[in-house]
């Protein structure tokens, strides 16, 4: 196979994970599976009406959504699917992760300064408290699958699970990055900037039309980037027997996001105060315990 | 003879200096501080232009959350409406300008004084930069990067103290 | 050699937009600002003379990295002071700060 063919390939297998993953969140939020939902409702927010708030900040306002998408865009295309398809091979790929998903939460801070709402407002601000806090223990554990691959390009941190996959190497790891993921990606029970009970929508409340369409969007990349992060640091990426290797990442990113994803549906929403207090207290202690027993384990 | 290195450092060094210009500028708080997140991140991009990527990525990644923190602090002892805070905040404008412009110019005359002697063409890749910081980290520097860490800590508690209030008992 | 003093000039120019601010403002926090910009112009400094005069030497990387420690410690100090201040006296603007002249 030519590597254009390849990169099609894997291109098709993206946009249709991105759906899956857009039926999933309905069935999350429903609890019903609707395969024709997420084309009904791209073509509803497409063609609707764009309202715009009053005395809106208008640079903040019309960038921030490209922001947002930009970013994952990114961080998607530091991911390698198989050996010889990664877009940019970066000699800091690891620690680029972590870079790129902090602008996830500048972008929603930009969002919702600039309705100018009280709702929008609170969901930035809170935004803000959730990503500081979740991106200190990824950045913790990512140092840990650096340390047994000796290297931060992605492609060398997939080859140093051949013999044992970091999720069995480093299981507390694994526990902190998944959680952090779902709390990256503001999914249901961490889904405090944009919560539907309290605030109403949160940073999203006042968006209607194309603004709202490519942050939902984005969400969605989100999630399924977070999802091949979490294969490719501790599922071994595209290692496995039989099928082609890029066909093993994609079943198992499916997989980490539908289970994302019913986490989201069988957990009530957590308070804010106790989402910074298990963090700062339990995550933050656990992930640099992580990073001893693994050097610990390395040296053994 | 001007190579792409130098029109990509040209052109980020613009960036920098004008969103650092708008910082200054602007009327509203959280547009500063995101202004000065915008000229971070153009230096950033700069040390990855100059071939330094860790520090480049680290330095965009650091920068991310301290703005943002930046921007609430702002939020809370500023607490400007979005986009509609109306200041003059300055003081001894003349002098300042008078300063900054002479302390540019001083530095910018001691660059092109300087005999700056033969230029490396050859460095490091990114890999072996990764291995040889912390080669040089973890030994040579050893000492200076514990103080480093030990400074932290220190900054840290002193920050927390400095921030506690303290209830004075006697007025009940 | 040009791109030593293309860096180099960008740094001046940084340093300089950041004294101005340090000096002229009259927000703590806009202070803070002012400085945080002069020590990324440093740091623009610390990486060209690494890149361009002495790509063996890692103690100019390292160097870069304990002026990131400084500027986060400046942030985190600076934001207790400012904190305490507005408990205090209810504004973080230092022309109303005068009687720690004592």
């Amino acid at each position: 196979m030519t590597p254009f063919l390849n990169g099609f390939i894997i291109t098709l297998l993206f946009l249709s994970g991105v759906y899956a993953a857009a039926v999933m969140e309905r069935w999350s939020v429903t609890g019903h599976v609707n395969w024709g939902g997420p084309v009904r409702s791209f073509l509803l927010l497409f063609a609707r009406e764009e309202i715009k708030t009053r005395k809106h900040d208008k640079v903040f306002f019309e960038t921030a959504p490209i922001l947002f998408i930009g970013v994952i865009l990114l961080t998607i295309s530091i991911l390698p699917f198989a050996p010889g398809s990664v877009i940019i091979d970066l000699g800091t790929g690891a620690l680029f992760i972590n870079a790129a998903l902090v602008y996830v939460m500048v972008a929603l801070l930009m969002m919702g300064w600039a309705i100018n709402g009280v709702y929008a407002m609170i969901g930035g601000w809170r935004a803000i408290a959730q990503l500081i806090a979740y991106s200190m223990p990824v950045v913790m554990v990512l140092t840990a699958t650096v340390m047994r691959a000796e290297s931060m390009f992605l492609t060398d941190i997939v080859e140093s699970q051949k013999g044992l996959w970091n999720i069995l190497y480093q299981p507390v790891g694994f526990i902190l990055f998944y959680i952090s993921a779902l709390a990256i990606a503001f999914l249901p029970p961490f889904d405090l900037p944009t919560a539907g009970g309290e605030l109403a929508g949160g940073v999203w409340a006042d968006l209607t039309g194309a603004r709202k369409l490519l942050f939902r969007l984005g969400r969605l990349t989100l999630v399924f980037t977070v999802s091949a992060a979490v294969v490719v640091l501790y599922l071994g990426g595209w290692m496995g027997p039989w099928l082609p290797d890029f066909v093993w990442t994609f079943l198992k990113t499916l997989l980490v996001a539908a289970s994302f994803f019913a986490v989201g549906r069988f957990m009530p929403r957590i308070r804010h105060d106790h989402l910074l207090e298990y963090n700062w207290k339990y995550g933050v202690p656990l992930a640099l315990y992580n990073i001893f027993q693994v050097g610990v384990v390395l040296l053994l | 003879m001007i190579s792409v290195q130098l029109i990509l450092l040209i052109i980020f060094g613009l960036a920098a200096i004008w969103f650092g210009w708008r910082v200054f500028m602007t009327s509203s708080m959280v547009r500063s501080a995101l202004s000065l997140l915008g000229s971070m991140v153009a230096i950033g991009i700069l040390f990855i232009i100059m071939e330094a990527e860790f520090l480049g990525v680290l330095q965009i990644m650091m920068m991310g959350t301290e703005m943002s923190i930046m921007a609430i602090f702002m939020m809370m002892y500023m607490m400007d409406p979005g986009g509609l805070g109306q200041m003059d905040m300055y003081h001894q404008k003349n002098i300042s300008i008078a300063a900054g412009v002479i302390v540019t110019v001083l530095i910018v005359g001691a660059a092109f004084a300087t005999d700056w002697g033969t230029i490396a063409t050859q460095f490091p890749g990114p890999h072996e930069q990764n291995r040889l910081l912390g080669m040089e980290i973890l030994k040579r520097s050893m000492m200076i990067f514990e103080t480093a860490g030990v400074t932290i800590l220190t900054g840290m508690i002193a920050s927390i103290a400095v921030a506690l209030s303290i209830k004075n008992s006697v007025e009940k | 050699m040009e791109l030593l003093i293309t860096a180099l000039i960008i740094a001046a120019v940084l340093f300089g937009i950041g004294l101005y601010g340090a000096l002229s403002q009259t927000n703590l926090v806009m202070i803070m600002m002012g400085i945080e910009l002069m020590l990324g112009a440093s740091m623009i400094n610390l990486v060209a003379f690494w890149r361009y005069l002495h790509p063996e030497a890692f103690s100019i990387q390292m160097f870069v990295l304990i002026a990131m420690t400084v500027m986060a410690l400046e942030g985190a100090v600076g934001f207790a002071i400012a904190t305490q201040r507005f408990r205090t006296s209810g504004s973080v603007e230092m022309e109303e700060s005068a009687e720690l002249k004592g």
